[in-house]
């Protein structure tokens, strides 16, 4: 049971940004190109299961929400008081996940499925501010699991919040909204 | 020419032998049994009460393979019919849930009311129709028995079935220790929650009460448990039930219930700090009494043969089994949760819930993922039995335990000890009752299966 699968550089989650997080001169937002770079990046970091640089995208008290459906196009409206397929009030939830996929064992976790991210139309949904911004985009994952060889791909849309922090423009907020709700077999953080 | 189904389950006790062979979870004809008699044969649970609140709300649901609607006419009665129109057989009801008056079938416009009645024939003064078509029922077609327990809704699409009582039996006072957590009852919380496995039904079903893989299988969850537990600084995250001040403790008492109607229930003792119940556990004593409170709070498992699972333990939560195909199952989960809860608890029920028991949490995947790793083993062909219902065999006994008879029940055979003794022989009752409805001569027509399936004889490559 002592066997560590995830490869990629392991350390405290601020310690390791990945290279081109996306700056704006002060007093000035994003732009939507620099926005979208942000996303783009968290999806190679995930694909490329380089988690730390994964969660260094992420303020230390980021919200990361993944509603349930209530109904056939009605989401879960408040994680308190309605079910979540994936709540964590703040990162150090998303690092128990890291931390369990490293622990060796899950076995939910080993082998790790290769994924491929796609992030794309991706567009303000709000005007944009100095220091926060809101994006909407559609996403896919294809995922590969190696146990049979065989492919399948969640889809859905995500929902960000990027703000500038001490270290500089991050993740405050991302909900995730998954279409196609009938899981085959488990869902975890790398595969949405 | 023995009988198919017996064969499958070598049950000697006076040998100390119980076991179950693999055949059991791979072999299409079984399966096709299973649907039969289990699925589309006996009572099944379709629906809580608590989805359907008002007049005129429907869901739609199966049972084993057929399309059900299940509807609240415009008194309040609750009803479950085939949901397929009676003229040219398409589904009538075609979303998830709803709320109408009138269900009309989308193909020739027949239209059906709340309680299943034919409510309009689309130009029938016009059709020319024969008296002997006036002489049929054109009404939704009701299931064959249709009862609730307790807000629990049961079906049957066979009309030759024992009272709902009687099937429910004991297991009956597990669901009185769901309902009874507050005055008001209990309710599903909206959020649905479903997946699918590639491996038999029945994986599912022992699963929820067998004791034996909680530690070696969610090493992982019980791991963070302890991370969460010495990191002081975490507010983010409620205290789960078994992450008690100085860390997990899993050496307390279990055992375990079989009932002869195949249900099960396997119960642990376990720290009842960090319980949701809690706080309220003085209320509790003195509206259940003392036995049922302390009961409450254990760590309950109760398996409602062949489809409905209760578990108490992270949290409340109610799974429904489907079965799909021999290797394909589909689980719905449902977060049950004391009507009228306040804010914090229900809080910490959800973050609870969710850690453990959905398929994106950090619990249940490891299970699911297990029992597709046992489908993929079943392969190896050769192999006929299996050795997963021995343990406690020199501790189990037949009728009531002093637990049992603390809860004034009877089952067929009770047992109890330290955690690790985590105690097989609850698969026993539940497989008893397998082989004895698959097998029963029930003059349905459904043959039991007469031909040799999988090789159960060695033979030399």
């Amino acid at each position: 049971m002592s066997e560590t699968r995830a490869p990629g550089p392991r350390g405290p989650s601020d310690a390791a940004p990945p290279f081109g997080i996306p700056t704006s001169p002060a007093g000035q937002p994003l732009a939507l190109a620099d926005a979208t770079q942000l996303l783009h990046l968290e999806a190679h970091s995930l694909d490329l299961q380089r988690w730390d640089e994964w969660l260094s995208l992420y303020h230390s008290d980021a919200r990361f929400w993944m509603p349930a459906w209530t109904d056939e196009h009605l989401l879960s409206r408040s994680p308190d008081e309605e079910l979540s397929l994936m709540y964590c009030a703040a990162r150090a939830g998303l690092e128990d996940r890291v931390w369990r996929v490293r622990s060796g064992l899950s076995v939910a976790s080993m082998p790790l499925p290769r994924t491929t991210h796609v992030v794309a139309n991706t567009v303000f949904a709000a005007p944009p501010d100095a220091d926060r911004v809101e994006l909407r985009s559609a996403w896919t994952c294809h995922v590969y699991e190696l146990k049979r060889r065989e492919h399948h791909a969640f889809f859905g849309r995500y929902e960000h919040v990027l703000t500038r922090g001490q270290a500089g423009w991050r993740i405050a907020a991302k909900t995730v909204v998954l279409m196609n709700d009938r899981i085959p077999t488990m869902l975890d953080f790398y595969c949405v | 020419m023995p009988d198919p189904i017996a064969r499958l389950i070598d049950d000697r006790p006076g040998d100390g032998v119980f076991r179950v062979h693999r055949d059991a979870f791979r072999d299409p004809d079984v399966f096709a049994l299973e649907m039969a008699r289990l699925f589309e044969g006996g009572w099944v649970f379709v629906a809580h009460a608590s989805q359907l609140p008002a007049p005129h709300d429907y869901l739609t649901t199966t049972i084993g393979r057929q399309p059900v609607v299940v509807m609240r006419d415009a008194r309040g009665s609750l009803g479950a019919f085939l949901n397929s129109c009676r003229h040219k057989g398409a589904v009538v009801c075609h979303h998830a849930r709803g709320n109408r008056k009138l269900q009309v079938c989308r193909y020739h416009g027949w239209s059906y009311d709340s309680a299943g009645r034919n409510a309009m024939i689309k130009a029938r003064a016009e059709g020319a129709y024969a008296p002997a078509f006036d002489a049929d029922s054109h009404d939704l077609l009701p299931v064959a028995r249709f009862a609730q327990y307790r807000g629990f809704l049961f079906a049957s699409l066979s009309p030759d079935v024992p009272s709902l009582e009687a099937h429910l039996g004991d297991a009956r006072v597990f669901i009185d220790l769901v309902v009874d957590q507050s005055e008001h009852g209990i309710e599903l919380v909206p959020g649905d929650v479903r997946y699918t496995y590639r491996g038999n039904w029945k994986l599912q079903l022992e699963n929820s009460i067998d004791a034996y893989h909680f530690t070696s299988t969610h090493p992982s969850y019980l791991g963070l448990l302890d991370r969460r537990a010495q990191a002081k600084e975490r507010d983010d995250v409620p205290a789960a039930v078994w992450q008690s001040a100085g860390g997990r403790q899993v050496d307390d008492a279990m055992g375990s219930f079989g009932f002869a109607q195949g249900h099960a229930m396997v119960w642990t003792t376990s720290p009842v700090e960090r319980h949701p119940l809690f706080p309220r556990l003085r209320e509790l004593q003195a509206r259940v009494g003392p036995v049922r409170a302390d009961w409450m709070l254990r760590t309950r498992q109760l398996d409602v043969f062949p489809n409905l699972q209760i578990a108490s333990n992270a949290a409340l939560q109610m799974r429904v089994i489907r079965p799909l195909a021999p290797d394909l199952t589909e689980v719905s989960s449902y977060c049950l949760a004391p009507v009228g809860e306040d804010a914090p608890a229900r809080r910490q029920r959800l973050r609870q819930y969710e850690d453990f028991f959905n398929p994106s949490g950090l619990a249940t995947p490891d299970d699911t993922v297990s029992y597709e790793d046992c489908q993929r083993g079943f392969e190896a062909g050769r192999i006929e039995w299996l050795q997963g219902a021995a343990r406690g065999m020199t501790r189990v006994g037949p009728g009531a335990d002093a637990h049992a008879r603390e809860l004034g029940i009877e089952p067929a055979q009770s047992t109890h000890g330290a955690f690790a003794m985590a105690d097989e022989t609850v698969f026993h009752a539940l497989y008893r009752a397998w082989r004895r409805r698959l097998s029963a001569d029930m003059g349905d027509g459904v043959a039991a299966p007469t031909t040799p399936t999988t090789p159960t004889t060695p033979t030399t490559p």
